[in-house]
C-alpha cells in the first residue's frame, strides 16, 4: 500500500530530527498523537500539532505520560494508527502501558528522544542510557522492536518503518533516538507519496462469529479488529486464550507468552536492519548506534589513516539484538569497540554474543555530550594492538574521564 | 455488581443506542460471559487508566460511545478524571464505589468513609459528584445497588449527553468475604435504611458522611462544548478550509 498524498509533505527541507520524525509519522498515516511535552522531544509533538489538523490527524496534550500512552492504545483499538513522543522521565512513566501494549499485541509507535539521565538528568543534552530500559522496562516477558536513527533523514524514513513494523508484527515499536539527532538540523528529502510504502493494518475480514482476536497466522501474528465492529471484543492484559478470555493455567501461559516472544524472535531476520562496512578483513569492528555512530565515523577514519583495519557495524535495529551477526564476526575479528553514551548497556549484549572469542571494549560517556573521536580512534588502536584475550568488557579510559578524575575525584583506586 | 450490570444493560436498552457501538474500558475485571451478554466491546486495562484509554478510543473513532467503568477512579486514575471532566471528553463514567477494593479486603478507598478496615478509616473521603461537577462534568448522579430502576434511567439519559457524565454507584462488592450473602444483604439493607433521593441537590451538599443519610439522585445536568466540538471550532477558525472537522457530536 502507498502513502496517502495528503499526509505527505513532499519536498526538500532543512529541518531537525524531531520535526522530521513528526512528518514521518504523518506520512505513515498516524491519525492520533497523544503526548505530554518534554525536552528534548517537544519539537516532534509541536510539528504534529501544527500540521496534524491539516491532514486529519488529531492531537491531544494529555495530563501525563500515563494518559498519553493509554490514549494511544485506545486509539489503536478504535482502528487508527497512533503514536506518542517522550523522553527519559516520561518514558519511565510509560513502562506500565508498554507491557500492556505488548500483551494486547497492540501496534503503536513510541518516539523516545533520549536525554541525559538518570532522573531529571540533563534535560537539554543527549544520552543513550535508556537502551536497556527499552528492552526490559516493563515487567514480564515480552519482545518489542527498537530502532535507532542517526540523522534527520533517517528520523523521517525510520519513523515510517517503525509504523510498518508495528503493523506487521502487532507489537510496540520504539524509536530510540537521542537529543543530538533530535535537534540536529540537516537536509531532509520527503519523497512523493507513491514512493512511500505503508503496511496496512491486518484487519480481520471474516464472519464476526468466527473471529478469534489472538489466533495467530502462520507468521505467529494474529489479525486485529477494532472497537465498534460488532465483534464483541474481550481484550484483557491478563494472560488469555485465543478468544481473549483470561486463563490461569501454566499451559496457556506457556503457550501465549511463548508466542509473544517468538513472533519477534523467529522473525528476526526480517526485522533486523544493520549497516555494515569493511568488516570482511577487519581486525577491529566498531559497533554503534544513533548519534554515536555518526561520531564514530571520524574516529574510524583516523584509525584507518594509521593503517588499522577497522570495520563498522551500525545497529539500525537495536532490539531484537543481532546475535547471529556478532557471533559470526567474533570468529573473525580481534576486538569489538563499542562507543555509547552510557556506562555500558549494548556492549554487554555484544560481549554475550562473543563467547570470549574476541575482546570487547566499551568507550563510555556519561551523557550531556558526545564522544571525542580521538578516544574512539585510540580505543581502536589499542584494541588492534592487544594480543591477549581479555575476559569480560574492557573499559577504555577516555580523555574526559582522565581530566575529571585526575583532578582528584576518584571513584576507586 | 450483578444488579449494576443488569441496570447498565437495561439503561443501554432504554437509550436505544446500538450496543455494538459501545466500548467499555475498565479496570474492573468482568466475566467474559457478562460482557457477551452486554454485547459491548470490553477492554480490561491497567488500574486507573480507563478514562485515558477511553479518550483514545473516542478520539480515534468519534462514533463510538465510550463507557469507562472505573474502580480505581480517584486513586491511580484521579488525574485522568479531573482532566477528562475539564476537557469535557465525551465519556460516560460509571464509578463503582464498593466501599472496599474488592480484592483487598479491609483497605479503605479515597471515595468512602466506611468501616471495612480493621480499625475503620480516618481519612476524609472524596465527594465524588461535587468533584466531577466542579471539574466540569456535565452530568453527575449517584445511586446505590438498590436503585436499579433509577440507575438504568440515568444510564439511558447520560448515554445521550454530549460530554463527560459520571454516575457513582454504591455497591456491595466484598466477593471475597467468606459470608458473602449476609454481607451483601446487610449492605443492601443499610442502603435501604440510610439513603434518601434528592434530585437536583447541589453536589457540594452530597458528601457521604458517617451516621447521616446517603444522598442519591441526579445532581448535575448541563450543556457545554465537548473537547471535539472545541477542537473543531478552534481549528476551523484559524485554518479555515485547510481543516476538516473531526467526528463531531457522536460522529
Amino acid at each position: 500500500m502507498k502513502a496517502n498524498p495528503t499526509d505527505v509533505l513532499t519536498g526538500i527541507y532543512y529541518i531537525d530530527g524531531d520535526v522530521a520524525a513528526g512528518y514521518g509519522a504523518l506520512a505513515a498515516g498516524c491519525k492520533l498523537v497523544a503526548g505530554y511535552p518534554i525536552t528534548p522531544s517537544t519539537e516532534a509533538f509541536e510539528a504534529m500539532c501544527r500540521r496534524g489538523p491539516q491532514v486529519g490527524t488529531v492531537f491531544i496534550q494529555m495530563e501525563d505520560e500515563f494518559g498519553s500512552i493509554s490514549a494511544v492504545l485506545g486509539a489503536v483499538w478504535s482502528g487508527v494508527k497512533s503514536m506518542t513522543i517522550t523522553s527519559g522521565p516520561g518514558y519511565s512513566l510509560m513502562m506500565e502501558s508498554i507491557g500492556f501494549g505488548a500483551m494486547l499485541e497492540t501496534p503503536f509507535v513510541l518516539l523516545n528522544i533520549q536525554r541525559g539521565g538518570p532522573s531529571t538528568g540533563v534535560p537539554t543534552k543527549t544520552g543513550q542510557a535508556d537502551m536497556m530500559q527499552s528492552r526490559w522496562g516493563s515487567h514480564g516477558d515480552y519482545e518489542l522492536i527498537a530502532i535507532s536513527p542517526d540523522s534527520p533523514q533517517e528520523m523521517f524514513d525510520y519513523t515510517i518503518k517503525a509504523f510498518n513494523l508495528a503493523e506487521k508484527y502487532r507489537c510496540p515499536v520504539m524509536i530510540m533516538s537521542d537529543e543530538c539527532v533530535g535537534h540536529m538540523t540537516e537536509k531532509v528529502v520527503i519523497p512523493e507519496a507513491d514512493k512511500i510504502e505503508i503496511e496496512p493494518r491486518r484487519f480481520y475480514k471474516g464472519p464476526p462469529e468466527e473471529y478469534l482476536p489472538f489466533s495467530p497466522d502462520p507468521d505467529l501474528v494474529p489479525k486485529i479488529a477494532k472497537a465498534g465492529d460488532g465483534l464483541g471484543l474481550y481484550i484483557t492484559g491478563r494472560v488469555h486464550d485465543e478468544r481473549g478470555y483470561p486463563v490461569k493455567n501454566e499451559e496457556f501461559k506457556a503457550k501465549y507468552v511463548r508466542r509473544l516472544v517468538d513472533k519477534i524472535r523467529l522473525n528476526k531476520d526480517k526485522i533486523i536492519e544493520l549497516k555494515e562496512e569493511s568488516t570482511d578483513d577487519a581486525d577491529v569492528v566498531v559497533v554503534s548506534y544513533g548519534i554515536s555512530s555518526r561520531v564514530a565515523v571520524k574516529g574510524v577514519e583516523i584509525a584507518r589513516q594509521k593503517g588499522i583495519k577497522v570495520g563498522t557495524l551500525r545497529l539500525v535495529t537495536v532490539w531484537p539484538f543481532p546475535d547471529e551477526k556478532i557471533i559470526d564476526l567474533a570468529k573473525k575479528v580481534k576486538a569489538f569497540v563499542v562507543p555509547e553514551i552510557n556506562y555500558g548497556q549494548i556492549v554487554f549484549d555484544v560481549a554475550r554474543c562473543c563467547h570470549g572469542q574476541a575482546n570487547v571494549v566499551l568507550i563510555p560517556h556519561g551523557g550531556a555530550g558526545v564522544h571525542n573521536p580521538l578516544d574512539i580512534s585510540d580505543a581502536i588502536e589499542s584494541a588492534a594492538k592487544e594480543d591477549k584475550k581479555i575476559e569480560g568488557v574492557v573499559e577504555f579510559k577516555t580523555r574526559l574521564e582522565k581530566i575529571v578524575f585526575e583532578r582528584g575525584l576518584k571513584l576507586k583506586e | 455488581m450483578n444488579s449494576i450490570t443488569s441496570a447498565f444493560s437495561k439503561g443501554i436498552e432504554k437509550s436505544g443506542i446500538d450496543r455494538k457501538k459501545i466500548s467499555m474500558p475498565s479496570d474492573v475485571p468482568f466475566n467474559p460471559d457478562v460482557v457477551k451478554a452486554l454485547g459491548v466491546d470490553y477492554f480490561q486495562i491497567p488500574r486507573g487508566r480507563a478514562i485515558a484509554f477511553g479518550t483514545g478510543l473516542k478520539l480515534g473513532n468519534p462514533s463510538l460511545r465510550v463507557v469507562p467503568v472505573a474502580g480505581d477512579l480517584m486513586t491511580l486514575g484521579g488525574n485522568h478524571f479531573v482532566h477528562g471532566a475539564r476537557r469535557n471528553m465525551e465519556l460516560l463514567i460509571i464509578c463503582v464505589n464498593s466501599f472496599v477494593y474488592k480484592k483487598i479486603a479491609g483497605k479503605p478507598i479515597p471515595s468512602t468513609q466506611s468501616a471495612f478496615s480493621p480499625y475503620s478509616t480516618f481519612e476524609e473521603p472524596f465527594n465524588f459528584p461535587h468533584l466531577g461537577n466542579s471539574c466540569g462534568a456535565i452530568y453527575t448522579a449517584r445511586w446505590t445497588a438498590l436503585h436499579t430502576e433509577e440507575l438504568a434511567d440515568s444510564v439511558a439519559e447520560a448515554l445521550h449527553k454530549h460530554g463527560l457524565s459520571v454516575i457513582e454507584v454504591l455497591a456491595p462488592g466484598p466477593n471475597y468475604y467468606t459470608d458473602i450473602d449476609s454481607i451483601e444483604l446487610e449492605l443492601l439493607k443499610f442502603y435501604h435504611e440510610n439513603s434518601t433521593i434528592k434530585n437536583n441537590e447541589d453536589p457540594k451538599n452530597v458528601a457521604i458522611v458517617p451516621d447521616e443519610k446517603i444522598i442519591v439522585g441526579k445532581f448535575t445536568d448541563k450543556e457545554r462544548p465537548t473537547f471535539i466540538d472545541s477542537y473543531n471550532v478552534q481549528h476551523s477558525k484559524i485554518l479555515g478550509d485547510k481543516f476538516t472537522p473531526h467526528g463531531g457530536k457522536n460522529g
